[in-house]
């Protein structure tokens, strides 16, 4: 899951879509990122790659709508509703998450596990896509 | 109308300076130096070439070099002139003289010539200490540059722009001057120009200029002002030449005022750095002002020829005193700096051979004529040294007196040159010449010194307090195992089956608010129960226990107050008694203490940030009192399982906008922006935000 910053990359990733819930004046998704190009990379317990400064799911909230949508926590975010994840600040990211005007996200997420099914499918050759 | 009338005062200059350089030219022709002539009419081209290029240019740096080039072609121009009119009134003297009285003797000796170099030029600044640390506002920048005159050499420097983060001006030219007297006056100026963008108004009518300064405000519009003033295109102050002759145009564009002069002569000099003093005139309130500290530091060094040429050569012939009165030796001598060098043929001194030997020709020699050699009929010189106290006579003689008369007269003018060159004939300073200027190489603007010095120190305090800490729990911990624990670590007690029946948010409380009042912060009761035996605070464990049971509720009940004075006296009768705390390391403690006691055990995969973090979330949280309970209530538990965590988190504590790791009710505004400023701006910190 490294990657250069500009070059491109090449990852499995999964599509997640989730609905924001609405509580009281809040609009919350349930989950909790860290990572950013202002924040140091070093720290950041998910990722492969300690200089990564992409986003990182860093906590889900149990019955939240983030854990209903299947995130996972240690899921790198590389977009969100097709603005760019994997080289922002992290309040820009907080920011494009909180949107309130938006009532759903669709993040592209991606992990270490779908990489190692997709190798895994890939290598039964009897396998159906 | 003020405008016809600028133009006519235009009007009226130009002619004047029309006329001031026809006289000039009949000055030049009469005296028949045309070499003057022709270096002013060079500069007056080279100004008006600067003039345009000022009007024409639109970038700052390129009007602040234009505008040096123009101040130093200026004060050439002045020079020039007045050494013209010097020239042209020692000429009228001298017919005047020659024609009133004889000649006078003639044989005043002059002084050789010599080269005087001066460089590495620093002059310190002088900024409050405010303007260097709090570094607010708007950068005062302003252009300096060194004219440097000696006779009628007149050498510029490179410009240098000066702000408040340099410590000192440095110019790095080294400037030679060729043709100097040893009574030259070397008079060094500073110049200098504001950099600011606003000021290079043009000729702005009166009325919108003082209409604009007005508006501008009283700092920047008196600067307006001051840089529009008509005192701003006055000449150049060199020397007293009257303003009118060949005034400088005034041209839209920077302008430079002098800051700062010095004269420096043959005391000056010497062979390393010097400080000097600097005559500042301009004052705080003009627009090119510079803290100067009132010195300049500078190598000045001076080459009079009689140490770098060959003053007198010839044949001689040497005979050491006491000799054999006939072994003359023939040498070919030459006369050298502070030693007559002989050697045996001419071609040696080409062929840069060792003489044969060498007499010291110096401030201590004397020499004088012998009575006549009956045998030539010639003078023989006679040198006397002292060398380490035995005093060496050397006897000259020539082939023929005017030869004779000749070495005599070089060695008078040799002395006379060291009488008056002084310290410059002790040694030669060496003097090297200035390379090709190479442009400079585009250095990075330079960073206030204090931001340059490194402090090389990787370790921050907090780690290692909380490493001491740590250790010190390690060894409680042992010594707990063993029975014996001060009684405060009953305070972080998190399993205590007896606290059990104790409602946890007291303790936290306790802990909570401990930071805040840390002279009561020891021994409250929280189960000393579980630690019978407290080693050397044994017997205040009983008292403890005792009070305990009496104050069991207290914490709970009093809200504000603090246990009793049984406490107190426990407190304050324990042999060693706890110093109080600071705010940090109360937190640090209990959330270290916390950690170790993780809530359920099992390995302690906290996606709440590092310690270092969770030192500054307690410090705003407890500091306030509305949210502390259960704030304070996770920071204990910062650890604790996951449960607890979202248990705090369901019960509705959503707080979309927070971006600590913490989750905690929605703090009030200005809380969460200086925790949030707080926690952004600790670069140690690894943010999580909730969303």
């Amino acid at each position: 899951m490294s990657f250069v910053p500009g070059q491109p990359m090449c990852v499995v990733a999964q599509q997640i879509e989730i609905k924001k819930l609405r509580q009281g004046d809040h609009l919350i998704l349930g989950f909790s990122i860290g990572g950013g190009i202002d924040q140091d990379p070093g720290q950041n317990p998910f990722s492969e790659d300690k200089t990564d400064k992409g986003i990182y799911v860093t906590r889900i909230t149990p019955g939240g709508p983030a854990e209903a949508a299947n995130l996972m926590m240690g899921d790198k975010i590389l977009q969100v509703n097709g603005w760019d994840m994997t080289m922002v600040p992290h309040d820009k990211a907080r920011k494009r998450l909180t949107n309130k005007k938006e009532d759903v996200v669709r993040l592209l997420v991606t992990r270490k596990t779908l990489e190692e099914a997709v190798k895994h499918s890939m290598g039964y050759p009897n396998q159906c896509h | 109308m003020p405008v016809d009338k600028f133009a006519n005062m235009e009007e009226k200059l130009w002619i004047l300076e029309d006329l001031n350089m026809m006289y000039i030219r009949q000055i030049a022709l009469s005296l028949q130096d045309s070499d003057i002539q022709k270096k002013i009419d060079h500069e007056i081209r080279m100004r008006d070439g600067a003039c345009k290029l000022l009007a024409a240019c639109s970038q700052r740096d390129q009007a602040l070099e234009a505008a040096k080039s123009l101040q130093t072609c200026s004060t050439r121009i002045m020079a020039y002139m007045s050494e013209l009119q010097r020239m042209k009134e020692a000429q009228v003297m001298q017919k005047v003289t020659r024609r009133s009285s004889d000649a006078g003797p003639m044989d005043d000796r002059l002084p050789c010539k010599g080269k005087v170099a001066i460089s590495d030029l620093r002059i310190p600044l002088m900024w409050k200490d405010t303007e260097y640390f709090k570094n607010k506002g708007e950068l005062h920048r302003c252009a300096v540059f060194c004219l440097l005159q000696l006779g009628g050499e007149i050498f510029d420097t490179d410009m240098v722009i000066v702000d408040r983060t340099l410590t000192d001006i440095c110019f790095d030219n080294a400037i030679v001057f060729t043709d100097a007297s040893p009574g030259f006056e070397l008079r060094v100026e500073l110049y200098s120009c504001c950099s600011e963008d606003d000021y290079s108004a043009g000729s702005t009518p009166r009325k919108l200029a003082s209409k604009l300064s007005s508006s501008l405000g009283r700092s920047s519009g008196k600067k307006l002002r001051a840089s529009m003033e008509p005192g701003a295109c006055s000449p150049v102050s060199n020397g007293g030449a009257s303003p009118l002759l060949l005034p400088v145009p005034s041209v839209p564009g920077p302008k430079y005022h002098l800051l700062a002069h010095t004269t420096l002569s043959l005391s000056h000099v010497q062979d390393s750095f010097r400080t000097h003093d600097l005559t500042i005139s301009g004052n705080e309130e003009c627009s090119y002002w510079l803290p100067l500290y009132g010195s300049v530091c500078c190598r000045l060094a001076a080459q009079p020829l009689c140490m770098t040429q060959q003053m007198m050569s010839g044949c001689l012939k040497v005979k050491q005193c006491g000799a054999d009165p006939q072994s003359w030796t023939k040498v070919h001598a030459a006369l050298k700096g502070s030693s007559l060098f002989c050697y045996h043929r001419q071609e040696d001194v080409e062929a840069n051979v060792e003489p044969a030997f060498t007499i010291a020709i110096n401030k201590e020699t004397r020499i004088r004529a012998s009575e006549k050699d009956p045998q030539s009929k010639v003078q023989n010189i006679c040198v006397s040294n002292q060398y380490g106290g035995e005093e060496v006579t050397h006897t000259l003689t020539t082939d023929s007196r005017e030869d004779t008369h000749r070495w005599m007269e070089a060695f008078w003018q040799h002395f006379y040159d060291m009488s008056q060159w002084k310290q410059c004939c002790d040694d030669l300073m060496k003097i090297e010449l200035p390379s090709p200027r190479k442009p400079a190489p585009a250095t990075p603007k330079q960073g206030s010194l204090y931001h340059e010095m490194v402090i090389e120190s990787s370790d921050d305090l907090s780690s290692t307090v909380s490493d001491i800490l740590a250790r010190r729990l390690q060894e409680l911990e042992l010594r707990s195992q063993l029975g014996t624990s001060p009684t405060w670590m009953s305070l972080f007690e998190e399993d205590n089956p007896k606290s059990a029946g104790r409602p946890s948010p007291c303790t936290s409380r306790l802990s909570g608010r401990s930071p805040r009042t840390p002279h009561r912060f020891p021994r409250s009761p929280v189960s000393p129960h579980r630690c019978p035996q407290l080693g050397l605070l044994s017997s205040d464990v009983s008292l403890t226990s005792d009070s305990d049971s009496q104050c069991s509720t207290s914490p709970c009940s009093h809200h504000h107050n603090w246990p009793e004075p049984s406490n107190f006296s426990l407190s304050s009768s324990s042999p060693s008694r706890l110093r109080p705390r600071t705010l940090s390391l109360d937190a640090k403690l209990s959330t270290l203490r916390g950690r170790g006691y993780g809530g359920g055990g099992g390995t302690f995969q906290c996606p709440c940030q590092p310690p270092p973090s969770s030192l500054l979330v307690p410090i705003p949280i407890s500091s306030c009192s509305p949210r502390s309970q259960r704030s304070t209530q996770t920071t204990l538990s910062c650890s604790s399982s996951t449960s607890s965590n979202s248990s705090s988190n369901s019960e509705g504590s959503h707080s979309p906008e927070s971006s600590e790791g913490l989750p905690f009710s929605r703090p009030s505004p200005a809380r969460r922006s200086l925790r949030n400023l707080r926690a952004r701006l600790d670069p140690r910190n690894w943010l999580q935000s909730q969303v």
